[in-house]
């Protein structure tokens, strides 16, 4: 039930922020400083995300090395490539083999 | 009405290519609603109403880790604070445009709709719409589409296989292609290392913080270079 509370929500807020501009504010500007923190929203919030995830309760506080080495070689490959496929099915394919050997 | 025809069937070519980075994002999406703590029919309605597979991803990772509603709910939404960028730049385009088409419009403004429609922002007011709703009835459809098929065919997928950990390589992924400077790694860096040492902070609110502090960053960064 909270789920669907918490869909809801976040679903109105999203379209919230897709129709502010183009239904009430046409004719304002985005303030400077708004647009620039903007700017660092993306990166921001989720490289927090992956920390986050890495270290979920349940888990054992500090990640393991293979998460840790698959995680590098998918910076590396997204860094170089810019391909979400390739990038997905190396990193797994590492993780695999790390999980596997270690 | 064959012009019309044309842009819609140019919309929807336009938007097919695009469309195929997003397939292993349906993929996890489906994934995670599979192990969160929800119905499947309730995380597949987020696939329509949030719409936006990296806020989703958030949202129901979130909740699946224990997160409180109100954190998950604010993380998903700064995930999506980029839309009003888009939106302030197509609200002169729309003000062309019917009330209605306002309204529903708004709905389709994800990454790739925005990407191609800002380009065709100055075509005459019915091509513009019509090449604006193909494009982002496409997206809708194969999104919609894609992560119920995810969700369908996930449970024949061995639980060994650590599918989950596809979630933190994909929104690597997205970090690195987010970053055209070195300011916005040193913030994805800065907010990584806040989030690990808040990482006992109660309803995992760490990423709050560490998210925060990147994105403080930033701004004491820009600022500084006037």
């Amino acid at each position: 039930m909270s789920g669907l509370i918490a869909i809801v929500i976040a679903g109105l807020g999203t379209y919230t922020s897709r129709a502010l501009f183009i239904l009430a504010l046409a004719n304002r500007r985005i303030p400077h400083g708004v647009s620039v923190a903007m700017e660092y929203v993306g990166p921001s919030v989720l490289a927090a995300l992956v920390v986050a995830l890495l270290t979920a309760p349940g888990q054992g506080g500090l990640p393991g090395a293979a998460e840790l080495v698959a995680l590098l070689v998918a910076t590396l490959l997204a860094w170089k490539t810019r391909n979400h496929l390739l990038t997905l099915a190396l990193a797994m394919l590492v993780f695999w083999a790390l999980g596997a050997l270690l | 009405m064959t012009s019309t025809r044309q842009t819609v069937r140019r919309g929807i070519i336009d938007a097919l290519p695009l469309f195929i980075p997003a397939i292993p994002f349906a993929f996890v999406l489906g994934v995670t609603i599979l192990h969160a703590p929800l119905s499947a029919l309730v995380g597949w309605s987020s696939s329509w109403v949030i719409y936006g597979g990296a806020s989703q991803l958030t949202l129901i990772t979130l909740l699946s880790d224990g997160a409180a509603v109100a954190a998950a709910v604010m993380a998903a939404l700064i995930v999506n604070a980029r839309h009003l960028m888009y939106s302030a730049a197509l609200a002169p385009a729309f003000q062309q445009q019917p009330a209605w088409f306002r309204w529903v419009g708004s709905y389709f403004l994800i990454d790739q709709v925005f990407a191609l429609c800002v380009l065709r922002k100055h075509l005459p007011p019915e091509e513009f719409r019509a090449y604006y709703l193909a494009t982002g009835l496409t997206f809708w459809l194969l999104w919609c589409a894609a992560t119920g098929l995810a969700i369908i065919i996930g449970p024949t997928i061995p639980s060994e296989w650590g599918l989950g950990f596809t979630v933190p390589v994909m929104f690597t992924a997205l970090v690195v292609m987010g970053i055209d400077r070195w300011p916005k790694a040193a913030a994805a860096l800065i907010a990584a290392a806040v989030t690990f040492l808040a990482a006992d902070l109660p309803h995992r609110s760490g990423l709050l913080l560490g998210a925060a502090a990147g994105i403080v960053f930033g701004l004491l960064y820009e600022g500084s270079r006037k």
